[in-house]
């Protein structure tokens, strides 16, 4: 039998762990001790597992792991945090839109336009100090495909893609906190806004214009805007 | 009974709280037997001499940097380095968190 090492390996890993193995993605929630144990286990994936086909999608242990790290840091004895993560990545046919036709001049003779909506991750924790928090990450492609055809009859391809990213953040506030305008006003690449209701929620929203160019930023990108929203209690 | 004065949280900051059952060696503040570093030292100080062994040392570190970092970046030095009085007050006795995980509401940022 082969790869019977890494098989019993992988046997002894959290289950949600094999499910980023096996699927790329899960959904569940648990308090923090549970989360403690997936991400105990995630730290020995590089030390038993060496086969490609098994290896941990890139975010897991880069981005997923730090912010779980931070999140699970404000849940109380009681909080538990919910975790939906799609690793599978934005082109996976899934999360691509039909094509659409697009209106085109010469010399294009005609242009397609497909968009992929990949949400990732989605967070959500009751907190210790009674706050519930929200974080959601998507990732989107435009895709363009244009056929022309020059003057001498040869006819050419090109494609076009865009790739951005949304953060939104909400955070509802505790009942019978009303929240204060932080004297420093939040980065322009920030928006936030005040949602009145039973419970005040402070939603942050930020669409970056192009990917984050390593986990480091990525995880930070995240935090920023999850922080934001609890600079309006203070 | 001698609280743990160990700073917890990432987001809300607090007290630990728990009972203490020794004093850091290097800042002298009450440590619960969860949050004894290496050297029996509290968190921040074996974060301070790199010394991340113990999970609450890496994770004081992790808090120390990001909140340095967000400080410089908003220019504003005392929020992401103080207590709030709000922060504190979640952790005063009595004043439980009050978990309503499952309520939703209309302006929920995801259909469920």
């Amino acid at each position: 039998m082969f790869w019977r090492k890494q098989k019993a390996a992988i046997a002894g890993f959290h289950p949600l762990h094999q499910a980023l193995i096996f699927e790329r993605g899960f959904a569940a929630t648990h308090p923090a001790a549970e989360w403690s144990a997936l991400a105990a286990s995630l730290h020995r994936h590089a030390g038993l597992i060496r086969r490609s086909k098994w290896a941990l999608p890139h975010r897991a242990i880069d981005v997923f792991l730090p912010l779980l790290a931070a999140v699970c840091e404000d849940l109380g004895p009681k909080g538990v945090l919910a975790v939906t993560a799609d690793l599978r990545g934005i082109h996976v046919p899934a999360k691509s839109h039909p094509a659409r036709d697009i209106p085109v001049r010469p010399p294009a003779r005609s242009a397609t336009e497909t968009w992929s909506i990949d949400p990732w991750l989605r967070l959500h924790a009751g907190l210790r100090d009674g706050s519930g928090l929200d974080i959601l990450v998507v990732d989107r492609q435009r895709l363009r495909r244009v056929t022309k055809r020059g003057s001498s009859g040869k006819t050419k391809i090109k494609r076009k893609t865009q790739l951005t990213q949304l953060i939104r953040v909400r955070r509802r506030l505790p009942r019978g906190v009303a929240g204060a305008r932080p004297q420093v006003p939040p980065p322009a690449w920030i928006g936030v806004t005040l949602r009145d209701g039973e419970r005040r929620s402070v939603l942050a929203a930020a669409k970056l214009p192009r990917l984050p160019q390593s986990a480091d930023e990525q995880v930070d990108r995240i935090l920023t805007v999850a922080t934001e929203t609890f600079r309006w209690t203070r | 009974m001698t609280p743990c004065a160990v700073t917890t949280g990432f987001f809300t900051l607090g007290k630990c709280g728990q009972m203490a059952v020794a004093g850091c060696p290097a800042c002298g503040r009450a440590v619960c037997a969860d949050h004894l570093a290496d050297g029996g030292m509290c968190p921040e100080c074996a974060a301070a001499r790199r010394q991340f062994g113990h999970p609450a040392a890496a994770a004081a570190a992790r808090r120390r940097a990001y909140r340095h970092r967000q400080a410089q970046y908003y220019g504003d030095a005392g929020y992401y380095s103080g207590f709030d009085d709000y922060d504190r007050a979640a952790f005063e006795p009595g004043a439980a968190a009050h978990q309503d995980y499952l309520d939703d509401g209309d302006d929920a940022l995801v259909d469920s």
